[in-house]
């Protein structure tokens, strides 16, 4: 019982800053928002018992959130949100398309008949232990994809941003 | 441990999914894109440890997927910015509104 109580306090915590994001003018605020949103996923991946799942999302998104903040102040007009400037556009379809993307997958989540659920979790050391032994295994290639795209975009990523010199 | 808790753990992330539809469609800022692609990529990252958790917690393969999606995110933030980057010195703005030239 007190795993589904922590799993829907996390769960709403992150579904309100969520939305959160886009209900403030002000980008610094919207970053927060989404630091709060992200960590409070990774609570929800501690309270569903995927120990190392919820560390690295929170880790991850820690940084990951500070960065975006440093770019919003860089690119942003009026980053503090003084102005109330109007960031959107065509706001009734994106809040239909939404309605209807999180009420079909509510109806998805709902309606089937899922397999029975398994009580009981590795622990987390195990996890750890046997995510390893899958990524050096099995899952090997995926993993080394993974890092492969990695290079490629910080190399993509580098290669559109850098000043390009005139001859 | 109860049965409610997949269908719960699936309609928040299908929540989140649905709130980032809406800041993609509706932001006209380009970092505010990538803030509703993030939560969109969010709500699967739920979805996957729900169903690896709930479903299968023998199959390490959901905790790769999970590790994939999450690089995911990273890379769409490099991109993304770089993207960003290129745009601010080119024409001092990142508002989508404002490259109306790329359309095809």
């Amino acid at each position: 019982m007190q795993q589904v109580v922590a799993v829907v306090v996390f769960g709403l915590a992150a579904v309100v800053l969520g939305a959160g994001i886009f209900r403030t003018s002000s980008m610094v605020r919207s970053a927060l928002s989404l630091l709060g949103s992200m960590a409070a996923l990774g609570a929800l991946f501690l309270a569903l018992e995927a120990e190392f799942l919820g560390v690295l999302q929170l880790m991850m998104m820690a940084t990951e959130m500070a960065i975006m903040a440093i770019f919003m102040v860089m690119y942003m007009m009026d980053p503090g949100g003084l102005g109330k400037m109007e960031m959107a556009h065509q706001k009734r379809v994106a809040i239909a398309f939404g309605v209807i993307a999180g009420l079909t997958g509510v109806a998805l989540a709902v309606l089937p008949a899922w397999a029975p659920i398994v009580a009981v979790a590795p622990g987390p050391t195990l996890q750890v232990h046997d995510l390893g032994i899958e990524l050096l295994t099995r899952s090997m290639l995926i993993f080394e994809t993974a890092g492969l795209a990695i290079l490629v975009a910080m190399v993509a990523a580098t290669a559109v941003a850098i000043v390009r010199r005139r001859p | 441990m109860t049965s409610e808790l997949l269908p719960i753990s699936l309609a928040i992330g299908a929540g989140l999914f649905g709130i980032g539809i809406y800041g993609v469609l509706s932001q006209t800022n380009l970092v505010m894109i990538m803030m509703g692609i993030e939560l969109m990529l969010g709500g699967a990252l739920v979805n996957l440890v729900a169903f690896w958790r709930l479903l299968h917690p023998d199959n390490y393969a959901g905790q790769v997927f999970v590790l994939l999606v999450m690089t995911l995110m990273a890379l769409d933030m490099a991109v993304g910015f770089g993207i960003a980057t290129a745009r601010f010195r080119a024409k001092g703005s990142v508002e989508t509104e404002e490259a109306a030239e790329l359309k095809g």
